[in-house]
């Protein structure tokens, strides 16, 4: 053990004794970590306690308390004052510890020594590292221009200050990867409710409409717990899914609907109750546009009418439409979260936007469904003076807005910023510059993404692990795990909570926060960067509300008095101030004002849907490594139907060939009733590249092999779930 | 008063997300190739579209009478007067893996590392701590209690008084009533959800009046003097042979979607 880590008995009496001399004296001494959480009370002299932070095993951020033994993280708890864990956390929150103690962290700095893909990298320092990358991107401006590197992050909380670094850089090409999940969802909400995505309440719920939003294996923590309560309590569970997933099992109803005429469901539900007049009318006349051409719209989209679209019998889907009317404010049809299903899935949202507002369940006390906009119950935190951001002339890469005219601008199109670097249209990419991203796994067609990464001159990546696309990178820039950073705070519920190391960072790692400022200030972008350091940061956010950054460590939040004034009159973050289940804003763009139907393609005789989805061990492309995560999943399987299983000779483990119009994968087979006979199931994050992990490599079949790229026009969402495959005995 | 700590599981809540089995392994530094806990998926059944699948969640049933402890050569397994828990001394255990053998419900394991036999010991160094067991802290559907099942106030005893019906796991074959302290609410009846299929004989019986107290009967009693020094004689005797039999076919007979 590293001596100076080492504190003893005596030497912390002493500190404890002075008091606040104590703690001022103490930040002269290392370790920075085990003192900052001995000054403010979390660990004891032999450096053992719980120290509260947030979890980033997905992006739910549940609240965690680490236990900590002698400088090293041995537990962690979900923290019962946070109100997205509630004490609780999930698998992967459960595992976190191991992320951080992968034996295949990058701990250094690398760059790349021997041919793309090949991994050989050579260890560097961030000097060397920092000026290599900052030389090659402004190599890259002065040659094509600013808009020639491409940035891409998602929904990090450092991700105001990468948002400084593309900014001031002066790059329009932002790839946020919310294309190939809640596009749809997100779209649908702002142009109906003028809110991202409405919170859900099931306090008082008595019907559930799960439009495949499978809660019990896509797990948000306190979410599913408070699902699992309400139907413990009795509420009605209705789960539309082609596949008998977990939450199937759950639900008092499974509809194996056939993919793609979610819309198609919804309609008639819709069409049932104007028809019978079974909506809050009062509520509807109010704070609804459209109100009174609604029966009009849907009056071809009869239970009979989706009946034969979705497989579903009429009479079904008139019980459902009644139940859902009968339950009134104490319905809820869930907006959905990962909904890159089709190209008509923003119709989907569309009708289940328009569903809940028959149901008149938003804005009521204890509503199911919260329209606020967060701003309602923000609070206001400081942040670092930055000067103004460059002009940016250049059009964007993805199509925002020139060809998507309604896709928000920090959602984008990222299946068609690859496709952009790959045609060079409207200009060349020659950069990219990845946060904590793997496309090489997640975008559809792998293929035509390794093409594209082949094509660009600079690739640089920060991360944790050796993921895949790192793998192909120049650069790779080794990030602090979640339990070894400081990050910018985060507020829920009113309060402010923090996310802070737990451990001394390992090896040469660093927090984003960091190297952002480090890259910035080598790119001439200093001005945006004014904190010293990741502490200073999070005190000028604290400055405005006068709140000490010891309390934050010391209990995980704060909660700053901030006194809310009630709005007299209910309005919606919309042009019309109402809920717009006929929107203006869509007519004008050329699409339809009004939840529409859009037929879906259908697969050929022989053709099977290829459906992705979610399983409670994993989080998208960057879990497979974590070792307890893959003690505990299932093996990664091809779902197949017992009928079509039979009809190719195929039992479970089987080996077959899977393949669509843009590849080919070898699978193992799990043979059951519990999918459609017309779907095969794959899970993705599966099949990784990147022999730098040495857990995942090779294990199982990557979905982005088969997935071809197909693009909802209204979001720009990817259309996951429309690609069709063959399946036979390898 | 003294303890008798046990489970209660909530069948209907089980969502199989394993967030109880990699808090138990975290917590307690399970080696990567077992495990302590398990949820035992009873498969998808039915025919499309009509269909059911239940997840059952177990660990060590703590028994009343634990055959386990019967058997063991060197005393470092007992069930605890003061807790209820059957636990395991790894200093005095010496991996001969006799208890591994005789537990119903293959809930032991034989950590060829270290050469002890591990188990779950109810996370009694979180219990003592005022804490709850990992895997009861962490569950996401809210499935799983524990408590003092002798203090009639406990989460347990209120669950297990409030319960429609209660089942337990149990073997009455072989003449030994194990009498575990697992407690399951809401498990789907037997006739829609055949849990003796794979091995002819009831694993679980319905009883509405549990907990029931624990005692011996003549035979058991018999059974343990006979049986002990028999086993420890290496020789294997019919009753833990089929008991081990049965219990290994609910445990690995079936595997996720097999019918």
């Amino acid at each position: 053990m590293n001596s100076s880590i080492f504190i003893t008995r005596r030497d912390f009496l002493k500190l404890s004794g002075f008091g606040l001399g104590g703690l001022a004296l103490g930040q002269f001494l290392p370790p920075a970590v085990a003192h900052a959480a001995r000054a403010v009370g979390s660990l004891d002299a032999n450096g053992d306690g719980y120290i509260p932070t947030m979890c980033e095993m997905c992006v739910w951020r549940c609240g965690v308390l680490a236990k900590v033994r002698e400088g090293r993280v041995v537990k962690l708890e979900g923290n019962p004052d946070h109100p997205h864990s509630k004490g609780r956390l999930c698998a992967r929150g459960q595992s976190g510890l191991l992320n951080t103690y992968d034996r295949d962290r990058v701990l250094t700095p690398l760059i790349r020594a021997g041919k793309r893909g090949e991994g050989r990298f050579r260890k560097v320092s961030w000097d060397e590292a920092l000026d290599y990358t900052a030389e090659k991107m402004l190599a890259i401006r002065d040659s094509y221009g600013p808009e020639a590197m491409i940035f891409s992050s998602t929904h990090n909380l450092s991700q105001v200050q990468f948002e400084n670094l593309l900014n001031g850089f002066g790059s329009p090409n932002y790839g946020t990867q919310r294309s190939l999940c809640f596009n749809a969802m997100v779209t649908a909400f702002q142009l109906t409710y003028g809110v991202e995505e409405p919170a859900r309440n099931y306090e008082n719920v008595e019907f559930i409409l799960l439009v495949g939003r499978n809660l019990t294996e896509a797990i948000s923590t306190s979410e599913t717990g408070d699902l699992m309560d309400a139907l413990a309590r009795g509420a009605k569970l209705v789960y539309l899914d082609p596949r008998f997933t977990k939450t199937a099992a759950k639900a008092d109803e499974w509809i194996p609907i056939r993919p793609g005429t979610d819309s198609a469901f919804l309609l008639a539900m819709i069409h049932v109750i104007v028809k019978e007049e079974l909506a809050d009318c009062e509520f509807v006349k109010k704070y609804v546009v459209g109100c009174d051409d609604l029966p009009n719209a849907v009056e071809k989209y009869t239970p009979e009418w989706a009946a034969n679209l979705t497989g579903v019998p009429a009479a079904t889907i008139d019980r459902i439409a009644r139940e859902y009317a009968a339950a009134g404010k104490n319905a809820l049809v869930h907006p959905g979260w990962r909904t890159s299903n089709f190209v008509n899935s923003f119709q989907t949202e569309r009708a289940i936007a328009t569903l809940n507002a028959l149901s008149g369940n938003v804005l009521t006390p204890n509503g199911c469904l919260i329209a606020e906009s967060p701003e309602a119950s923000s609070v206001p935190l400081g942040k670092p003076p930055q000067p103004p951001y460059p002009r940016i002339s250049a059009r964007r890469l993805d199509g925002v807005p020139w060809k998507y005219p309604l896709v928000p601008l920090k959602l984008g199109v990222f299946q068609e910023l690859r496709d952009a670097i790959l045609t060079g249209e409207p200009y060349q990419a020659h950069g990219w510059f990845i946060s904590r991203q793997n496309p090489v796994l997640s975008l559809p067609d792998r293929g035509r993404t390794l093409q594209a990464l082949s094509k660009l001159d600079f690739i640089a990546v920060v991360d944790i692990l050796m993921n895949d696309t790192a793998w192909f990178a120049d650069v790779v820039l080794p990030e602090a795990s979640y339990l070894e950073r400081l990050d910018p705070l985060h507020v829920v519920a009113g309060k402010v909570f923090i996310r802070q190391p737990v451990i001394e960072t390992q090896g040469e790692a660093r927090s984003a926060l960091w190297i952002y400022k480090h890259l910035g200030e080598r790119l001439g972008l200093g001005e945006y960067f004014q904190y010293a350091d990741e502490e200073d940061y999070l005190r000028q956010q604290l400055a405005p509300l006068g709140l000490s950054l010891e309390e934050l460590r010391l209990r995980g939040f704060v909660e700053p008095e901030i006194a809310r004034e009630e709005p007299e009159e209910i309005t919606f973050n919309t042009p019309s101030g109402k809920i717009e289940v006929y929107s203006e804003t869509l007519a004008q763009a050329g699409f339809s004002p009004w939840p529409t139907w859009e037929e879906p393609p259908y697969p050929k005789p022989g053709e099977f849907y290829l459906l992705t989805g979610k399983v409670a061990q994993h989080t998208q492309f960057g879990t497979q490594n974590n070792l307890q995560l893959h003690k505990y999943e299932d093996e990664p399987r091809l779902w197949m139907h017992t009928d079509p299983a039979a009809e190719r000779g195929l039992k479970t483990n089987d080996l077959v060939t899977v393949t669509s119009p843009v590849g080919s994968v070898k699978v193992k087979v799990l043979v059951t009733e519990g999918i459609r006979p017309d779907c095969v199931y794959l899970t993705p994050g599966y099949g990784h590249l990147s022999k730098g992990l040495r857990t995942a490599y090779g294990h199982g079949a990557s979905d982005s092999d088969l997935h071809a790229t197909y693009t909802d026009p209204v979001s720009g969402g990817q259309a996951l779930s429309q690609t069709f495959v063959t399946v036979n005995k390898a | 008063m003294k303890k008798r700590y046990g489970f209660v599981i909530d069948v209907a809540r089980c969502i199989d997300c394993r967030a109880c089995q990699v808090a138990c392994s975290v917590e307690n530094r399970v080696p990567d190739n077992h495990t302590r806990i398990w949820v035992q998926d009873l498969g998808v059944q039915g025919t499309f579209p009509d269909l059911q699948r239940v997840f059952v969640p177990y660990n060590c049933m703590h028994c009343e009478n634990p055959p386990c402890t019967e058997v063991c050569v060197s005393g470092a397994t007992w069930k605890d007067p003061n807790t209820g828990l059957v636990l395991v001394d790894q200093e005095a255990c010496i991996g001969c893996g006799f208890c591994v053998d005789a537990c119903p419900y293959n809930a032991r394991y034989l950590d060829e590392q270290r050469g002890v036999v591990d188990k779950c010991n109810g996370c009694l160094q979180r219990v003592e701590a005022g804490l709850e067991p990992a895997c009861v802290a962490t569950c996401v559907g809210g499935a799983r209690l524990f408590g003092d099942l002798n203090d009639p106030d406990s989460a347990v005893s209120t669950a297990l008084r409030e319960a429609r019906s209660v089942v337990r796991l149990d073997i009455e074959d072989g003449g030994v009533d194990p009498d575990p302290n697992i407690y399951y609410l809401n498990l789907p009846q037997m006739d829609s959800l055949d849990l003796t299929a794979h091995t002819g004989q009831p694993l679980v019986t319905q009883s509405g009046t549990l907990p029931r107290s624990p005692k011996y009967s003549p035979a058991e009693v018999g059974w343990k003097k006979v049986l002990t020094p028999l086993v420890l004689a290496g020789v294997g005797a019919s009753f833990l042979v089929q008991a081990v039999y049965f219990t290994k076919q609910l445990i690995d007979g079936e595997s996720e979607f097999d019918e």
